[in-house]
This record gives C-alpha cells, sequence and structure tokens, in this order.
C-alpha cells in the first residue's frame, strides 16, 4: 500500500473514487427503469400464481404423493447454495487476508442477503398452509434437521445482512455528506439515519473492525452449518441418492461452485453497466475465475465420491436411481449439469483467456444453469423411487413435471432476488469505498471532509 | 332378468339330473332308522338354522315361504309334507350323500352339525313341539350399569306388552360382549332373574386400551328389538401394555426422547450465535454514541 502523502492528490482521487462507485445511485436513466419495470412485473406475475395456488391449494402444481418436494425445494437448495459465496469471500478470504477480494465482497454480500432471503420466502411457498407457519417455532422438534434449518437461515440472514451493513456505516457517511441534491431527500434521510451520525474518528473506525471481525467469524460455522444443514434434510432419510455421508461437503462444495459463478456474472454486470472497469478489473476476473476452478475441482472430487462408489455397487434401490441418472429420464440433465457445469468450466478456465471478463461471464451463467438442474436431479429422482412399489395410483403420481404455476413462482423467486440485488446496488455503493480508498493510500482524515463543490 | 339368470344357472346344474327324474329315493333301512344324536333343543335348532342358512337356503328357500331355486326336480320347502315325511335317518342320509343336483355334505359339514340341521328342519314337524318360532321381535328395554370395584355388570330388562306397557322380561339371555375396533368379542351371556335382573362378571383376566379401560356392549338376542346398552371407558381390567415405538436414544425420535445432549447442543449452538449478533449490535450502539463525541 503506497501512501500518498499531497493531500490535493488525495482528495482528487477521492473525489474520483466517489463519483464512479456512486455513479449507479446517481444515474436516472430510462434503462434503469424498464429494468425495474421489467423485474416488478415478473415479481407481480409470479405472486398472481402463489395466490391462485394458495386459494386452490397445492393441488395445482404438479407434486403429489410421491414426489412433494418439487422445483420449489430445489430452488430452496440452489439459493441456499448461492448464498453460502457471502462467507467464502467476504468472510474466509478476507480472515486470510487474500487482498484482492475486498472489492468483490459486497457483491458476494448482496447476492448472499438476496439468496437467503429468497430461500427463506420460496420455504413458505412450498407450504400448503402458509398461515400455519408459526406452528413450526410453536411445535417445533429440536431432534428435526428441519428445524434446524429455519434456525440457521435466519441466523445467517441475519449475519449477512449485519456483515452488508457495518462496512457500510462510513460510506453512508459519504453519501450522506458529498451526493446533496444529487438523490430525492428522502434517500439521504435514509443515509442520514443508517450512518448513525458517522463522524469518522478512530474510535468509530475500531469498533467498525472490530464487529466485522466478530461477524466474519462468527458466519464461519454458520455459513458451514447452513448448507451442511440443508444437505442433512436428505441425507437424514434412507433414500437412495440422498442417504449419503458426504452430503454436507458435497453440497458446500457445490455452493462455492454457484456462488462464485453468481458473483462473476454480477460483477460483470456492475463493469459494464455502472462502468467500473476500473475497480473490477481484469486481474478479479482472473482471479475469481482462479478460485472457481478451485472450488470446481474440490465439487468435482465429491460428485465422483457420490456417484462411482455407489455406482461400483449398485445396491438395488441405489442401482435403479443412478441408472435413472446415468442412462434414464434424468440422464440429459444429468450429463448437462455435469459436463457444462464441471468439466467444461474447469478445463476452459485453465487458460487464461477464458478467465477475461466476457468469456469467464458467459462460463459462469452456463455453471449457474446447472447448479440448478443438479439440485433438481438431487432432490427429484430419488423421490420417484421410493422403496415400496408404487401401486394402484393415478398416472400422474408416478413422475413429476412442474406445472405452470410452479414455474410462474419460481420465476418470481429469480426475480425476486434480482430486483433485492438491484434495490441494493441502486441504493448503496457496489464497492466499499471507504475500503477502497484507503488500499488506494487515501488517508482516513479526507473522508470526514466535505467537499467544497 | 335376475331370475332368468337364475333359471340359466340352474338348468345348467340340473340337466344331469333329468336321468334321476321319476326315480324315488330310498334311504337303506339302517340308515332310516338311526335316531338323532344331537337333542332337540332350542340352541340346537338355532344352530341347525344358522347352518341351514348358508348352506341350503339358496336351493330350498326359506321355511315355509315357498321360494325354492326352479330346479329340476324341486327342491322340496321345509314344512312340506315332502319333506317331513322323511324320518330324521332320512333326512341325514339325504343330505349326507346327496344325489343328483342334491349336493353331499359328508365331507363339507360334521357330523354334529348335519345332525343340528335336522333338528332345524323336526322344529316345523307336526309331531314335534315347535321350539324356534318366526316372531316378529319384541320390543325390549335395557338397562345396565356397571361397578367397577368387582367387576360386575347389573342388567335389568323389560318388555313391552300388548297393552304398550313396560314389564319385566324373565328367564331370558342377555349378551355380553367387549367392542373391538373390529366389531364385539363376545364375553358370555346371562339369564334374567325373576325380576328381571342378571349380574354378569367381567373376567379379571381381561385386558384393556393402554389406560386400561374397555367397552361392553350389553345387548339382548334378536328375538328381542332392544337398544344395545353400551358402557363406555370402564376401567375394570388389567392395561394393555404397548411397547414403545421409539427407543431411547434415537436422534430423530420424538420430543419426549430426544437426547439431552443434542438439545444442549442445539440450544447452546442457536444461543452463542444470537449472542455473538447481539454484541455487534451493542458495538452498533457504540458506533452512535461515538458520533456525539
Amino acid at each position: 500500500m503506497n501512501k500518498i502523502e499531497s493531500p490535493e492528490e488525495s482528495r482528487k482521487l477521492l473525489d474520483k473514487i466517489f463519483k464512479d462507485l456512486t455513479r449507479s445511485i446517481v444515474k436516472k436513466d430510462e434503462l434503469t427503469r424498464f429494468w425495474f419495470f421489467i423485474l416488478l412485473m415478473f415479481i407481480g406475475v409470479g405472486l398472481w400464481g402463489w395466490i391462485i395456488q394458495v386459494d386452490r391449494g397445492l393441488g395445482v402444481t404438479g407434486m403429489r404423493d410421491y414426489v412433494s418436494w418439487g422445483i420449489y425445494i430445489a430452488n430452496f437448495v440452489f439459493f441456499v447454495a448461492v448464498s453460502l459465496i457471502g462467507f467464502l469471500l467476504s468472510s474466509a478470504m478476507h480472515l486470510l487476508k487474500i487482498d484482492w477480494v475486498k472489492p468483490v465482497s459486497r457483491v458476494a454480500e448482496q447476492i448472499a442477503i438476496a439468496a437467503v432471503g429468497l430461500a427463506g420466502i420460496i420455504i413458505v411457498m412450498d407450504m400448503g398452509r402458509p398461515d400455519r407457519l408459526l406452528n413450526v417455532f410453536l411445535h417445533g422438534r429440536f431432534a428435526s434437521p428441519i428445524v434446524w434449518d429455519l434456525t440457521v437461515v435466519t441466523t445467517y440472514l441475519t449475519i449477512s445482512v449485519l456483515l452488508f451493513y457495518i462496512p457500510l456505516i462510513p460510506d453512508l457517511a459519504l453519501l450522506r455528506d458529498r451526493l446533496g441534491s444529487q438523490v430525492p431527500k428522502w434517500q439521504l434521510k435514509v443515509y442520514s439515519i443508517l450512518s448513525l451520525g458517522w463522524k469518522g474518528n478512530p474510535k468509530q473506525f475500531k469498533t467498525v473492525y472490530h464487529a466485522m471481525r466478530v461477524l466474519m467469524i462468527l458466519i464461519i460455522p454458520v455459513g458451514l452449518s447452513i448448507h451442511t444443514v440443508t444437505s442433512w434434510l436428505f441425507a437424514s432419510t434412507l433414500r437412495a441418492g440422498w442417504d449419503s455421508t458426504i452430503f454436507g461437503p458435497y453440497f458446500v462444495a457445490g455452493a462455492f461452485v454457484a456462488g462464485t459463478a453468481a458473483v462473476i456474472i454480477v460483477m460483470y454486470v456492475y463493469r459494464v453497466r455502472h462502468g467500473l472497469k476500473d475497480y473490477f478489473e481484469d486481474k478479479h476476473f482472473n482471479q475469481m475465475g482462479k478460485l472457481l476452478v478451485f472450488v470446481s475441482l474440490l465439487y468435482l472430487y465429491f460428485n465422483v465420491n457420490e456417484f462411482l462408489v455407489p455406482g461400483y455397487k449398485m445396491k438395488l434401490a441405489e442401482g435403479i436411481h443412478l441408472s435413472n441418472l446415468f442412462a434414464g429420464d434424468y440422464a440429459p440433465m444429468f450429463w448437462f449439469a455435469q459436463i457444462f457445469g464441471l468439466f467444461i468450466p474447469i478445463i476452459l478456465l485453465l487458460f487464461k483467456f477464458f478467465r477475461k471478463p466476457l468469456p469467464i461471464t458467459i462460463i459462469s451463467a452456463f455453471v449457474l444453469v446447472s447448479a440448478w438442474f443438479k439440485r433438481y436431479i438431487i432432490v427429484i429422482p430419488t423421490e420417484e423411487h421410493p422403496f415400496l412399489p408404487i401401486q394402484n395410483v393415478p398416472e400422474n403420481f408416478h413422475h413429476y413435471a412442474p406445472t405452470s404455476i410452479e414455474i410462474m413462482i419460481m420465476l418470481f423467486s429469480f426475480f425476486a432476488a434480482i430486483f433485492i440485488i438491484s434495490v441494493l446496488s441502486k441504493l448503496f455503493p457496489v464497492i466499499t469505498i471507504w475500503e477502497y480508498a484507503e488500499e488506494k493510500g487515501i488517508d482516513k482524515k479526507y473522508l470526514s471532509e466535505t467537499p467544497k463543490n | 332378468m335376475y331370475k332368468r339368470i337364475n333359471l340359466f344357472i340352474a338348468v345348467l346344474f340340473v340337466l344331469p339330473a333329468f336321468q334321476v327324474i321319476g326315480q324315488d329315493w330310498v334311504v337303506p333301512a339302517e340308515n332310516s332308522a338311526i335316531e338323532n344324536p344331537q337333542e332337540y333343543t332350542l340352541k340346537n335348532v338355532k344352530l341347525g338354522k344358522d347352518l341351514y342358512m348358508v348352506n341350503c337356503k339358496s336351493c330350498h328357500g326359506d321355511p315355509g315361504k315357498n321360494n325354492p331355486l326352479p330346479l329340476v326336480p324341486v327342491p322340496p320347502d321345509v314344512v312340506s309334507d315332502q319333506m317331513q315325511s322323511n324320518s330324521v335317518g332320512d333326512l341325514y342320509y339325504k343330505m349326507s350323500i346327496g344325489k343328483g343336483a342334491m349336493p353331499q355334505f359328508e365331507t363339507t359339514i360334521s357330523e354334529d352339525n348335519r345332525w343340528r340341521i335336522v333338528n332345524f328342519i323336526m322344529n316345523y314337524n307336526s309331531n314335534r313341539k315347535q321350539l324356534l318360532e318366526d316372531k316378529p321381535p319384541v320390543k325390549a328395554q335395557l338397562l345396565a350399569s356397571i361397578n367397577e370395584d368387582d367387576g360386575t355388570v347389573n342388567v335389568f330388562a323389560e318388555y313391552e306388552d300388548k297393552g304398550g306397557d313396560y314389564s319385566k322380561l324373565v328367564d331370558v339371555p342377555v349378551i355380553f360382549s367387549l367392542k373391538k375396533t373390529f366389531g364385539n368379542l363376545e364375553l358370555g351371556e346371562c339369564i334374567t332373574n325373576e325380576n328381571g335382573r342378571s349380574d354378569f362378571i367381567i373376567p379379571g383376566s381381561l385386558i384393556g386400551n393402554e389406560e386400561g379401560f374397555v367397552t361392553i356392549v350389553v345387548s339382548l338376542g334378536e328375538d328381542y328389538e332392544a337398544k344395545d346398552v353400551i358402557l363406555e371407558n370402564a376401567k375394570i381390567c388389567m392395561s394393555k401394555e404397548v411397547p414403545k415405538l421409539i427407543r431411547q436414544g434415537v436422534i430423530w425420535s420424538t420430543n419426549d426422547n430426544l437426547p439431552m445432549w443434542l438439545l444442549l447442543s442445539y440450544i447452546g449452538m442457536v444461543g452463542g450465535a444470537w449472542l455473538a449478533i447481539g454484541y455487534v449490535v451493542f458495538q452498533i450502539i457504540k458506533i452512535r454514541k461515538y458520533s456525539k463525541e
């Protein structure tokens, strides 16, 4: 870190950083409005689907007696997976003092909040009687992984919000002091309230560092638990395909893959849309690419364990399940997820060219879509093969296919997640300004100065 | 339509029987002379009736109603002279051996039961006292109470006489049964005394539900039209021992069997996390406080 001594230079640089990073907040154009309109429209359509479902009951979904966990649960697992990146990037790698990750950590935290929030909402949408949600708290069994999951999702959401908020406090003060008439009055008011009257004195900075450190340490066990417990929802049963001892780390590794891909996509969108070429630099994409290869290799290792070991033995029920995945109805989805979500990305990302922003974003999109299909494959095929034979039931009990209502609600969850990320990026800078300025050698004392212009 | 099908089936069955038309069914003299080893009592007649209803009625029809299946030759009605002119030995022989359309029952109905059917047929013989009469059920009332201390059920029965008044029902069997999930289990019966009363001692070895409760059903026989008395949740017997379906210490157990270590770990971890969160919130408050300095 090279310190800039000259005050003029410091102020000039800080102004430039501030201007670049608040461009997304200040900018008002048609495209932004159109974007929010599209998001709200899809959210509205999804909510309409949910109202139909609440009104008519879960019969409007494709879920029946045998497959009672459909794409809602697959979606839930997907969102929990994506949210885990917040823990990896903004905590684990921070604590390991990996410096390049700093500008990325707020993006990761935005994704974590949006994803874990939607994970909670999608569970409520999966309930036939959402009005009975309170019963889970009143009559929940402490021995049930569902109660553990509920607890850990709530805890993780709280920690993620705090971890997003605390580094934001000095930035909020900057926004409060500098934005002036560029944003509506209510927005300034929000900044003013949330910034807690920040003065920028050393004691305050010390407290921020301290609180951040506590949260970063706290989020490691909680983050690991959230996806491990989610995996236990499956692994604590005897069902073929779920009854696995490595489900915890297998899910966590898969979560890192999905989350890293999501962060790369959002980074690219910010870089292009808000002109943050100098902030989300090529080197960040390069490093994220390396990270994606690393976590993908880890995930590949767990995949080999998860499928090769039972596939070697082909025990009766497990054998039916696996042949269904490898060569049966689910083979296209399974091999798509494995080839486009793991093999090809790993090979391509080993080359420097593919770690450039655009190629890696395209690869990440494939990885993210594959990650969703992978969750579908984890949840649904197992349920179509219960241990007791399926007899004397209507034809549509045998196989599961999502109905249009389910797809509407699924779209709602995606667009609502993107909406949360969009709102967060519209209200708050996508990179921590004060941390970035400090990185560039600007002394903290310039932060609390109000600019003359 | 139904009758036509019946007729068709009957004709099919009876075709070989045409050969025996017009031949008399002669029973060997030694068989004809055998006397009924089963006593001619109401009980035996009743049992015979039940057997008749199951095995014979489909062809011979209801006694006295002349509704046999139209076979050739026509199966005679039980009250007909053709039937009643047989000696008890003849009847026994004929139902045992069978002939033409009349099946043999030697291998399907036990000897005793065949003799009981004979007793039922003899119920309509003009030379005997008719024990079992077909009369409409008499309206009756049944009162019962249970004494949980000594496990007895006290019963009082009365019937509606011609005048429409109720008077006590003497010398009539009252049936006691245990209500089970699928139907009733008969425990026994007792006869009412001259006061229309009777006591029944519930066997002490009876096993009730998990709490030792049973439901006793008291009823009169089918000759009387009376509401059954249902004595619910009587605590007069031993309780059923229910093996626990879930053994202690299984993690996925019910909340009652929840292992203590699991509860403590859960509370410890969740409590720890939320304490730390609370601590961070406290830091936020501190930041606010420092702004005033």
